[in-house]
């Protein structure tokens, strides 16, 4: 049994393997880049918008509205940001209930990647909002003391995010499959909508902790929020 | 449990890619469509509060013409009430002189036919009276009217004779004329009168239908009326005071 996905070769492409993570990532784009791009190709302002777009449209400004509340300022630039980790984590973990799909947010090369991003997106929104000065000036806020804790503390957070999300779904995924040779007709199915449930509220974690990191990265110093309380 | 390194690297070209990808198909369609909108929506309304801040003034400028209208319509009706006064004055002014004219030419009229009809009925009841007249003397004296008057003229010419004279001048001849033919008694004392106040004139008789009955004598530039018209005009004066009265009597009573 593989517990992560990066090990299942799906096929190669000029002697380079492609494994189910990297492929499933592109069924994932692919199924969202094609379905906006279906939806939002014939937009015009004097029609009324049809229902999928209203669709698209409630979910765009359901997360630029969360942004909202924990950013402060232009909030665009992070709205194609997080919003993209919300759609991807959480299209990707919708996606479990397919048969045969592996979530690429079970590999923990995914939620590394992931949290990676997130790790180097909070000093480039930082710094692309305060200056390279000012942002590195919160390294050594309330004192040039706390540097190696506020350095520490950057990376941990990565890490957290990375662990947080692979744990969370390798698990579910992990325990539908064990449970899914013990009682094939019942405890998949319940493992199945808690995974959907699970999915959905880690992706909303994973991308409201990456706004909240990368708002208090942004937020000038009298205007920054408390970090919320991981769950 | 492991980290493939060369998936976390794909992994994050693949986020990166997927971010590029959503923003170009889904967040800048969907956001401009949701600016272009709510700008749509935003132009609507102002567009919306411009035609109803255009309709109210259309409309106040309606309610100022309806008053204006009103005012107008008010001073057109005090306008026509006065030239309708003005005019029914008028007319009455006028039926009232119309008919203070129609009364007055019917007073004249009535008053001319009430001189008409005295006339009438003056020479009418003369000439009964001077036929009846004519009747008596000629039933009860066997004389005739002329004759009598010629008689007595004959004798009233002495006593007048200084008169006469005074007023006839230089005249030769005298005339007399009656309506009748005089009597040759009655010729004969008249050419014996004046022959003894006027020896030297000329007398000639002379009749004329349309005189009162008596004599009129002329001589010169004398002229001596010897008739019955002032008795008639008596008689005339007495229909007159009569008819006068009845008219009194007939306006009394209406």
């Amino acid at each position: 049994m593989n517990l992560s996905p990066d090990q299942t070769i799906i096929f190669e492409a000029w002697g380079i393997p492609v494994n189910a993570t990297i492929f499933y990532t592109w069924v994932v784009m692919a199924l969202l880049t094609v379905t906006s791009h279906l939806i939002t190709r014939r937009l015009r302002a004097d029609v009324p918008p049809s229902r999928w777009r209203t669709t698209l449209e409630v979910i765009v400004q359901g997360i630029q509205g969360q942004i909202e509340e924990v950013a402060q300022g232009p909030t665009r630039y992070l709205l194609y940001y997080a919003g993209t980790l919300f759609l991807f984590v959480a299209m990707s973990n919708l996606l479990l209930v397919v048969p045969g799909f592996e979530p690429p947010t079970a590999s923990l090369s995914t939620t590394t990647a992931l949290a990676l991003s997130v790790l180097v997106a909070v000093p480039l929104f930082g710094i692309t909002s305060r200056g390279i000065g000012g942002y590195l000036k919160t390294y050594l806020e309330p004192s040039f003391i706390m540097l190696p804790f506020n350095i520490i503390a950057e990376f941990s957070r990565g890490i957290s995010l990375a662990i947080r999300l692979y744990g969370n779904i390798m698990s579910g995924a992990v325990i539908a499959a064990i449970l899914l040779s013990v009682a094939p007709f019942f405890f998949p199915v319940v493992m199945d909508v808690l995974g959907l449930l699970t999915g959905m509220i880690q992706a909303y974690i994973f991308a409201i902790l990456a706004t909240v990191y990368i708002s208090s990265a942004t937020a000038s110093p009298d205007t920054s929020q408390p970090e919320k309380e991981t769950p | 449990m492991s980290i493939d390194w060369i998936t976390v690297a794909a992994q994050i070209a693949n986020f990166l890619v997927l971010v590029l990808l959503l923003r170009r198909f889904l967040y800048r369609p969907i956001l401009d469509g949701i600016d272009a909108r709510e700008a749509e929506i935003t132009n609507r309304m102002q567009e919306a509060v411009r035609a109803r801040e255009k309709a109210q003034a259309a409309e106040q400028e309606h309610l100022d013409q309806v008053r204006a209208l009103h005012a107008q319509q008010a001073d057109i009706a005090e306008t026509v009430r006065k030239q309708a006064e003005a005019q029914r004055d008028a007319l009455l002014a006028e039926t009232h002189k119309r008919l203070e004219q129609e009364r007055i030419d019917w007073l004249a009229h009535l008053d001319e036919e009430k001189h008409k009809y005295a006339a009438r009925l003056q020479r009418a009841g003369g000439g009964a009276l001077l036929s009846l007249t004519r009747k008596a003397l000629k039933d009860l004296a066997d004389d005739t009217l002329e004759g009598r008057i010629a008689q007595h003229l004959a004798r009233r010419i002495k006593p007048m004779a200084g008169d006469l004279r005074d007023a006839a001048g230089k005249g030769t001849e005298a005339v007399i004329t009656s309506r009748e033919a005089l009597p040759e008694a009655a010729r004969t004392d008249l050419l014996r009168s004046l022959h003894e106040v006027f020896p030297a004139v000329s007398v000639r008789f002379d009749t004329n239908a349309e005189q009162s009955p008596g004599l009129l004598l002329r001589i010169g530039g004398a002229q001596l009326d010897w008739t019955v018209d002032g008795y008639i005009d008596s008689l005339g004066d007495v229909m007159d005071a009569q008819l006068t009265a009845g008219v009194d009597l007939k306006g009394a009573r209406t």
